[in-house]
């Protein structure tokens, strides 16, 4: 530690010489509006500091670190990355990321006063610390602290503002009237005449957003401590009461709408649309309410926010975000990384920032005056929210989720039933122990993971050159000993020939990174870090220990196996139909392929948006918009399948979820459609003909001149088909992660979360040769039988 | 062509012609029939798709999700299009680069491979194809870091050249088999015949194979050319510089942590989508353009 902050200083020192032209690589995961802010303060930063150019790169945060980490192995990363408390710790704890507290006292120049870290808000500071040192230097907060209210819909109930004494608590206590957070929300709630409920008094952002709000109000964590974690408390009573809670409060109660009652709008369009009066989530929805409330005077409300309830027992406490720059280890430039991240996550970044209303500002003084708290140089449009004052004032009562390396992937394990929860398909009290059981081994092995010998890379590179020996050797065995005669030495030479390309390819593109891959399945390797050597490690915890894997295996094959031959027929159905000779059969082809053209983002949202359970598609169709209209008996049909909530969940339920899948996987038919469409071309007229003359019928024509003749790439479409698909995760990935309950979680998916989430790629390259394996198994025995496929041109 | 040997009377004739004809335009109705329905349910998620891209975004939360808008709107189109930050028509320039030089590439060194593998006899010629086909089964996340740490030694990263190059360098394992497969039907006297005029192997290959092979070489080329224009990974892991952005990089600005910008998307998802569905509608024509084989037997 002492050495790499000596280290450190000497390189402040040393880049302190020479102030020469150089360029800062900088790199965030914000969108688009924040985009623009950053661009401009970024223009406002080179020009005070004369000789430092700042290169912009952004990214979705959903891929953002897979391509930080990849770059940091290459050794091509920026040289400022935007970080946040649940990340840090994955680069700094390798020492990917430089401590910050070094550059605290290096006056950068002498007009700028001195840095002070003491003016930023303590938490946010803490939360992106580790043993002592800062890693991230914090550019925001944002407490979940905060409550939209819709002021017409308090005034109805007499209310101005929600009471600032208001509590809350698991049961209602009428006696107190407004100021009970229950009480309230049973007041605001609206029925119609059948007693259906319309109108909710409270919906939160986001439903874990309410359960982790219950969990920390009542005192309770999800594990035993936020930097390291040892004890998963999943099954803490208190936790299991907060999980149930927050479901009761959605399906039972009826005070907050379920994600059923949305209805396909998110939480905040149930505000902005008036049905909710209040709408919890952080400040930094504000400019989107902007846009979206529209005036009184053409049909919108007046609204402003106010500070979540305490716990009736007197605790308050909020999750919370925020984020910061980190500057990166191999920087060549620290100093003038650290000038950047200081502009950016200090006063000029921060009061851009705030003026855009983007991110409440991680340093107090900043967040108490105007721009972010509004004032008498405030444009009228941004007086809106008044009462800003409340971000600065929760503050000292949020809780961050907790930060460890390894919480992502324990997190994942023991929330994995919320969502049946959620619908309640399940209580709480019966799957939360039996989740947090496997999440508590799943951490026990990890942490017990034994300190391994480093990866020997000599003796990985000989075996590296074996195996390529061994596998050149095996495609050349059956030709020793072969006499050719000129013309077959012609024919040989001229082969190579024509291959070259692909040789050339094989060796230098995707050999060596084939034979890596293979040499870390033996290895644990975080991707920062030098690899270990594991030996058959991986394997065998994948056998015995990993509960996903058999799961993700078992889903990858019953897709696969369904999803292939249906895909097939459908293809093969197609290709005849559009065969035909019709008018405007051109538009019929391109209509049948449009779903395969689609851009994959948009796709999964679309097909995210016609599952939805109410207010989708699919279930409209089914069983009417209005749930009685619609095909008639389909509730009959369907009746096992149907939620608690009338409808099928088709993606929130183990039991359709794979089943959804295989049916959006049909749109993808086109493909296949296109190729059999072009073999069929290839089927000659005079073949039918013949066939007809001889007495075949329609079906024995298909069967005796079609299949045969376009066998050839009905054989290639099921081969690349079952390879394919069986490598299938985006759209898990997604679209439901993985759940639920791992009914989705692909093996390929699994393998992803293992190399990018949890840093163990070397676990990830042994999943993805098991399923090499089971590939090329598959693969080879559809090669062998391979009888039924008919060369026109084969070698007699 | 083959003329039809009568030799039933006339009525029976009749009779069986026109209960042919009822059966022709009973399939033919039925098959158009299907095709209809079919092609509704194909299109419905390209209609909701539509649906929300001509809707105002504060229409979008009121409405159903497929329900048509009430005053459909072309100004998400316009901002998509006019956004200084998300630069469409750069990014376009650059889409369109990439997906023809790497079409190019695929066309011309998957149709070489492919001609060796299903036409010439060369040693260690099957092994080497299941190798190839090995190439195809290994997940590319446990290779990507490897291969991202190859490009970046050769200096390639933040450049076009990681995404065009290797597309010359074989065109990929998919491509070399499609193409195999439709080699291997097409009959082997045409090239032994040109073979005892004394033609070379390439001009057999270019001479007889390839005007043969116009369908499937449509296919690989439009494959290509709609794989690399929604390709999301490649440009993502490789370009770092905004002006070197593809359109699909440029869709994903809309779809930020916090806000998803669902008219935005939907409305540059359909905007990228225009040029590949017409090039379809073109190009279909070439894949089905009957290729005449004479021969077989």
């Amino acid at each position: 530690m002492l050495s790499r902050l000596v280290l450190s200083i000497g390189a402040v020192c040393l880049a302190a010489l020479s102030l020469a032209d150089v360029t800062i690589r900088f790199t965030v995961w914000d969108g688009d509006e924040a985009s623009k802010v950053l661009k401009e303060e970024i223009g406002r930063f080179e020009k005070a500091n004369p000789g430092i150019k700042v290169k912009y790169e952004r990214n979705d945060y959903a891929t953002y670190f897979e391509k930080l980490l990849t770059q940091f192995a290459a050794g091509v990363a920026p040289d400022v990355a935007m970080m946040d408390p649940n990340n840090f710790q994955r680069f700094s704890k390798r020492g990917a990321v430089l401590p910050l507290n070094p550059f605290f006292n290096t006056a950068v120049d002498k007009v700028s006063p001195p840095f002070d870290i003491n003016g930023y808000y303590p938490s946010i500071v803490k939360a992106h610390s580790l043993d002592g040192n800062l890693y991230v230097l914090p550019r925001d907060i944002a407490p979940m602290s905060i409550i939209y209210y819709n002021k017409r819909l308090l005034r109805e109930i007499g209310l101005e503002k929600p009471p600032e004494d208001w509590t809350w608590d698991y049961v209602p206590h009428p006696e107190k009237g407004h100021s009970d957070f229950l009480t309230l929300l049973k007041n605001l709630q609206k029925k119609r005449a059948d007693g259906k409920v319309t109108g909710w008094g409270y919906v939160p952002g986001w439903q874990d957003l309410l359960t982790d709000w219950a969990v920390y109000s009542i005192g309770a964590y999800y594990c035993d401590d936020a930097a390291n974690p040892t004890k998963v408390y999943f099954d803490d009573p208190r936790v299991i009461k907060a999980f149930q809670f927050s479901a009761d409060l959605t399906l039972k109660d009826k005070l907050a709408p379920s994600s059923f009652d949305q209805a396909g709008t998110n939480a905040r369009q149930m505000f902005t649309q008036q049905k909710v009066a209040m709408y919890h989530t952080g400040i930094w929805d504000t400019p989107q309410l902007r846009t979206e409330i529209p005036p009184v005077s053409k049909g919108g409300f007046e609204w402003d926010i106010a500070m979540a309830p305490a716990w009736a027992g007197g605790i308050r406490s909020y999750p919370t975000g925020g984020s910061g720059y980190s500057i990166m280890a191999k920087t060549a430039h620290p100093k003038e990384a650290w000038l950047l991240t200081q502009w950016m996550a200090g006063g000029p970044g921060m009061l851009a920032m705030a003026k855009a209303g983007i991110a409440q500002p991680a340093i107090k003084k900043i967040a108490l005056q105007e721009p972010w708290i509004p004032g008498p140089n405030t444009p009228a449009d941004q007086q809106v929210p008044q009462n800003r004052i409340i971000t600065d004032t929760s503050e000292p009562f949020v809780k961050f989720a907790p930060t460890g390396l390894l919480w992502s992937e324990i997190n994942t394990i023991a929330r994995q039933p919320a969502g049946t929860i959620y619908t309640g398909d399940a209580k709480a009290a019966d799957v939360l122990p039996r989740s947090n059981k496997i999440a508590q081994d799943r951490l026990d092995t990890l942490l017990k993971e034994q300190n391994l010998p480093e990866f020997n890379w000599v003796v990985g590179g000989a075996v590296g050159l074996l195996l390529s020996a061994v596998l050149i050797g095996w495609v050349y065995w059956p030709e020793r000993g072969i006499k050719r005669t000129l013309r077959q030495k012609q024919e040989n030479r001229a082969g190579y020939i024509f291959i070259l390309p692909w040789l050339i390819g094989v060796v230098v593109f995707t050999a060596g990174p084939m034979i890596f891959s293979l040499l870390m399945s033996v290895s644990e390797w975080d991707i920062i870090r030098p690899a270990r050597f594991r030996g058959l490690g991986n394997y065998q915890e994948m056998a015995s220990v990993d509960p996903t894997f058999w799961t993700s295996l078992r889903v990858t094959l019953v897709y696969t196996l369904v999803s292939v031959p249906i895909g097939m027929v459908i293809a093969l159905s197609l290709a005849l139909l559009l065969n035909l000779k019709v008018k405007g059969i051109a538009i019929w082809r391109t209509c049948y392929y449009i779903p395969a053209m689609a851009s994959p983002i948009a796709g999964s949202l679309i097909w995210l948006k016609l599952f939805q359970p109410e207010g989708g598609l699919l279930n409209a169709v089914l069983f009417g918009a209005d749930g009685k209209s619609g095909i008639p008996f389909m509730r009959d049909v369907f009746a096992p399948l149907i939620g608690a909530n009338g409808q099928i969940n088709w993606l929130q339920n183990e039991k359709t979820a794979l089943g959804s899948f295989i049916f959006m996987s049909v749109f993808g038919a086109g493909g296949g459609m296109v190729i059999l469409l072009a073999a069929l071309q290839g089927v000659p007229q005079y073949y039918y003909e013949a066939a007809t003359l001889d007495g075949a019928g329609p079906w024995r024509r298909f069967r005796n001149v079609t299949v045969p003749l376009i066998s050839p790439s009905l054989f290639f479409t099921m081969i690349t088909g079952f390879i394919g698909t069986f490598q299938v995760f985006s759209n898990a990935y997604q679209m439901t992660q993985g759940g639920p309950n791992n009914a989705t979680m692909f093996l390929v998916l699994h393998t992803y979360n293992n190399a990018f989430k949890l840093l163990r790629m070397g676990y990830a390259a042994s999943l993805a040769w098991v399923l090499f394996g089971v590939i090329l198994i598959f693969t080879v025995i559809q090669l062998q039988s391979n009888r039924f496929v008919h060369y026109e041109g084969s070698e007699r | 062509m083959a003329t039809v040997p009568v030799d039933l009377t006339h009525a029976a004739a009749k009779k069986s012609a026109d209960k042919a004809q009822f059966a022709e335009r009973f399939s033919r109705g039925s098959a158009l029939l299907t095709l209809f329905v079919g092609s509704v349910v194909f299109l419905i998620p390209f209609y909701v798709m539509l649906a929300i891209a001509f809707k105002t975004e504060s229409e979008l939360g009121k409405t159903d999700i497929w329900s048509w808008p009430k005053n459909p709107t072309f100004e998400n189109f316009q901002y998509v299009i006019t956004n200084p930050n998300v630069s469409f028509s750069l990014f376009l320039r650059n889409t369109i680069f990439i997906s023809t030089f790497t079409t190019l590439g695929v066309l011309l060194s998957s149709s070489l491979v492919a001609y060796a593998f299903a036409r010439l006899k060369f040693a260690g010629r099957d092994r080497l194809f299941l190798l190839l086909l090995a190439t195809m089964m290994l997940p590319g996340i446990v290779t990507m870091i490897p291969t991202y740490v190859l490009f970046a030694k050769l200096g390639w990263v933040n450049s076009f050249r990681p995404l065009i190059i290797p597309a010359f360098f074989g065109g990929g394992a998919f491509n070399i088999f499609l193409l195999r497969q439709f080699y291997l039907g097409i009959p082997r006297e045409l090239d032994e015949a040109a073979f005892l005029d004394g033609a070379s192997y390439f001009t057999i290959f270019s001479r007889i194979i390839m005007p043969l092979s116009g369908p499937v070489l449509a296919v690989v080329g439009m494959f290509t050319f709609f794989g690399t224009w929604k390709d999301f990974n490649g440009p993502l892991l490789y370009l770092n510089d905004p002006e070197l952005q593809t359109n699909e990089l440029g869709l994903s600005t809309y779809n930020a942590l916090q806000a998803s910008k669902w008219h935005l998307i939907m409305a540059g998802s359909v905007l990228v989508m225009i040029p590949i569905v017409i090039l379809f509608f073109i190009g279909q024509r070439y894949f089905i353009k009957g290729i005449v084989m004479t021969g077989g037997k």
